[in-house]
């Protein structure tokens, strides 16, 4: 089995907070995987330590079989991996396409590839017209296409995707959808968290589950399709199934 | 007015405070502490001084002197209130107003909450006490009509504050756009510098023309105010006029007034004032209504005309290649040059810099340029190679304080690390040859230095940019802060930052030392006579930059790998937004 992403007792503390517990993630190059689990579950802290932003307090990660731990592995890993952070990485002062091209340069992309590249990003994430904006006055949603469209620019071996579809517009956001699901036809491995479950039951193959920390289920979406829906899944990973829905008192009666 | 929302909004502003001290640690929350008592102890000891002074010391003073001591006080005051203001225009409201428009609060009560809190600077706890307490005093040593003196000095606070206000709103509104923001703050605080440089200035001048005791290099205003003083007769016309139709000066006149009996510029005065104060405030209310109800006024200017420059040749400027430079590293400097030219509080920075330098440095040689020796004229061409960067220092120690949020991007990327720092480093070499070149270029026709010790100053000038890059990238590595957007002032930091941000400031005069060793060696050989000073001096020049080169090259893998090492903690800093 071809690991993309193999982690070992990863385990990040915020002080006294316990934000990812001895996680061991496995995750299949080629497959499209989506990372569920209830706010502040620990998805992003995850995500930031497999793309090097966070260091972990403790455990291992393999990423596209490399061990990270060491600066040079890390780096060659980098250059085949694209992602888009939960909080942005832009440069305010810069333009759109002034920053695509300074990220494909950054990538060690000849020169009339970046070009090609970042002219065929800007039309497909209809940023085209607005050359002359810097990156300070994009809207919210503007932005996070901006920081997909750095995040494919390389055309990464794995992606890793914090909510790459939250204040994405629906036109935009189902182009990105047959991307992504391009990219993975072509050999790609993708690592997407979104709260939408519609999108990750339409697009992904495999499902991670974690609450406060913990990886509490980890399966294909054929299997959970079987048993049921995603949600009921979901739900009743992170306890919630069961439980008593609560509501608010005034509203009753 | 509902007291319990009232209520509510004052715990709200209460806890805000609170909590942000509490963030910032324990060492801060007690020197800020220690910062509000001490200013209380002044506002207390001010007023008890001033009491004394009214009622002991000032029974016979003129009522013209009178008039120039209100005088002084009101513009000190107003000095300190414009510092205040400057950095006043870059913290947010008290309570931002938008954050509650859409609970049921009116708008009103929130105004005026505001308002009230503006007065809690430093600047009117330590001025405001004081000139009570004198008014006082002179009411008890003079005569009882100095009692509408209290009445005056509150008018004068009024009219202050409320306009102050109706100032700060004005700018909110305009600053909605954000890159408008930074550029506004840019331009406010570089019309400041210039402004109080500005008695500087006419003192100089004056000093110049008139050549008379050293007194007159301080500022103007109070030279204003010394002329009633020096004899009460010789007032001059301009004055007394001024201060009839000058509102600020009403103060100093209402006193003049009083201490000779009448009653009717005092009461008028303060009447003004107050009246003026009541203009300035309801025209900030009615502005904040409409800013915050979306009644806006504002024309929808026309932006495109401006944005439609950027052109085919800006956006090429970022695919050029820089010969002898690794692709990515060339990437990095023409971005971030770009992106450096393109922040106002860059652009700010070498403005003023550039202006205070050629102010001072000119003055002063302008008027000793005969007393120069022709020995000494080298250490002038080296000393504007050191001048030249004492702007950029705060650039270059802090190499990604203004990457911000960007910064995710280079920990993000796969380019090694050292090439992350010479790009860093070469987006800022061309600032730094334009300064030098043009301060040296100056130099040289002004003073009438040789062309070879121009030359030479060149050379040190490249050299000394490589020393204090290798300087700049270990300690923007070890000690990294953030700089909060449109200002060059770092967003609160840990006492210990500070410190080390201190002494590796201090650091700086002492990595820009061996800059001046060969105009030293011209020297020593020119007095040996074994050489012209000049020779020497370009030999050496040339010896030392390619000796700091060298070393540059030997330090860029072991800083990259120090940046490697530390980045993760860097994004950590420059990424954590503190109000
Ligand atoms: N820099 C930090 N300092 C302290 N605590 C943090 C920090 N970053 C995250 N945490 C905490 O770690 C936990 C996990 O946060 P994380 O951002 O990973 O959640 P998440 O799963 O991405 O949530 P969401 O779906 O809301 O984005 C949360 O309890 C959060 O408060
Ligand atoms: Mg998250």
């Amino acid at each position: 089995m071809n690991l993309a992403i193999e982690t070992n007792g990863l385990t990040r503390c915020f002080g006294d907070l316990v934000a990812v517990d001895n996680l061991d993630l496995r995750v299949e190059a080629g497959k499209f995987y989506g990372f569920l689990g209830p706010n502040g579950a620990g998805k992003s802290t995850t995500i930031k330590m497999l793309t090097g932003l966070l260091g972990p307090t403790r455990g291992t990660m393999r990423i596209l079989g490399e061990q990270i731990d060491r600066p040079e592995k890390a780096r060659e890993v980098k250059r085949r991996i694209g992602v888009v952070p939960e909080e942005m990485a832009l440069f305010d002062n810069l333009t759109a396409r002034e920053y695509l091209i300074f990220i494909g340069r950054m990538y060690g992309l000849p020169l009339a590839t970046v070009r090609e590249r970042t002219d065929e990003l800007l039309e497909m994430m209809t940023l085209a017209d607005e050359h002359k904006k810097l990156t300070l006055e994009f809207s919210h949603g503007m932005n996070k296409k901006l920081t997909l469209a750095a995040a494919l620019i390389p055309n990464p071996d794995l992606l890793f995707l914090d909510e790459p579809f939250e204040g994405v517009d629906a036109v935009s956001s189902s182009i990105l959808r047959d991307t992504l699901k391009q990219c993975v036809q072509r050999g790609a491995t993708v690592f997407l968290t979104s709260h939408v479950l519609e999108i990750v039951e339409r697009l992904c193959t495999d499902v991670g589950i974690i609450t406060k920390g913990k990886l509490v289920y980890q399966g294909t979406m054929d299997e959970i399709r079987q048993a049921g829906s995603l949600e009921e899944r979901f739900l009743k990973a992170v306890g919630k199934d069961h439980v008593e829905r609560q509501s608010l008192s005034w509203l009753e009666g | 007015m509902d007291t319990s929302q009232l209520r509510t909004i004052l715990w709200l502003r209460w806890r805000l405070t609170r909590n942000q001290w509490r963030r910032s640690g324990q060492l801060n929350a007690v020197i800020m502490m220690l910062i509000a008592a001490a200013a209380f102890v002044i506002g207390a000891a001010g007023a008890i001084v001033g009491l004394l002074i009214g009622a002991l010391l000032m029974k016979n003073t003129t009522p013209w002197a009178l008039l120039g001591i209100w005088d002084a006080i009101v513009i000190a005051f107003l000095f300190f209130w414009m510092i205040g203001i400057i950095s006043e225009i870059q913290r947010s409201e008290t309570i931002d107003i938008s954050k509650l428009l859409h609970l049921p609060v009116s708008l009103r009560e929130i105004f005026f909450v505001n308002y009230i809190a503006s007065h809690f600077t430093l600047c009117f706890i330590v001025f405001v006490p004081s000139m009570l307490g004198l008014a006082l005093g002179l009411a008890i040593s003079k005569s009882g009509l100095m009692l509408l003196m209290p009445f005056l000095v509150a008018g004068f606070i009024f009219m202050i504050s409320a306009w102050t206000y109706c100032l700060r709103g004005w700018l909110v509104t305009l600053m909605a756009n954000k890159r408008r923001r930074r550029a506004i703050i840019a331009g406010v605080t570089f019309t400041f510098i210039l402004l109080s440089q500005l008695p500087n200035l006419l003192g100089n001048i004056l000093h110049d023309h008139k050549r008379h005791g050293p007194g007159a290099t301080q500022s103007a205003p109070s030279e204003q105010t010394e002329t009633p003083n020096s004899g009460g007769q010789v007032v001059p016309r301009v004055i007394v006029e001024a201060h009839k139709y000058v509102p600020f000066l009403w103060v100093g006149n209402g006193a003049r007034a009083l201490a000779e009996g009448s009653v009717w510029p005092a009461i008028l005065g303060s009447a003004g004032m107050f009246i003026l104060g009541a203009l300035g405030l309801s025209r900030a209310y009615r502005s904040t209504v409409r800013f915050y109800l979306g009644q806006t006024t504002r024309k929808r200017s026309t932006p495109r005309a401006k944005e439609a420059k950027v052109s085919r040749a800006q956006i090429s400027f970022l695919e050029k290649q820089l010969p002898g430079i690794p692709d990515e590293s060339a990437a990095m400097a023409l971005a971030f040059f770009r992106s450096l030219m393109r922040a106002p509080e860059v652009k700010m920075m070498l403005g003023t810099n550039f202006m205070m330098l050629l102010f001072f440095g000119f003055m002063i040689l302008m008027r000793r340029r005969a007393g120069i020796s022709d020995d000494f004229r080298p250490f002038i061409a080296t000393g504007a190679v050191v001048l030249t960067f004492f702007g950029l220092t705060r650039l270059m120690l802090n190499q990604f304080g203004h990457d911000r949020e960007g910064f995710r991007a280079l920990v993000l990327s796969p380019v090694l690390r050292k090439h992350i720092l010479l790009g860093k480093n070469l987006a800022l070499l061309p600032i730094t040859v334009c300064l030098g070149a043009i301060l040296l270029l100056l130099i040289k026709f002004v003073i009438g230095v040789t062309v070879a010790v121009t030359f030479a100053a060149f050379l040190q000038l490249i050299a000394a940019f490589l020393l204090l890059s290798m300087a700049g990238n270990l300690i923007s590595t070890l000690v990294p802060y953030r700089v909060a957007p449109g200002s060059m002032k770092p967003t609160k930091i840990p006492a210990m930052t500070a410190l080390l941000l201190f002494l590796s400031h201090m650091l700086f005069p002492v990595a820009m030392g061996p800059i001046f060793l060969p105009a030293i060696a011209g020297l020593l050989f020119a007095k040996a006579g074994l050489m012209s000073a000049g020779a020497v001096n370009l030999l050496f020049s040339i010896v030392m930059l390619a000796t700091t080169a060298f070393f540059y090259r030997l330090s860029l893998p072991g800083l990259g790998n120090l940046l490697q090492r530390h980045e993760k903690r860097i994004l950590e800093v420059v990424t954590r937004e503190i109000e």
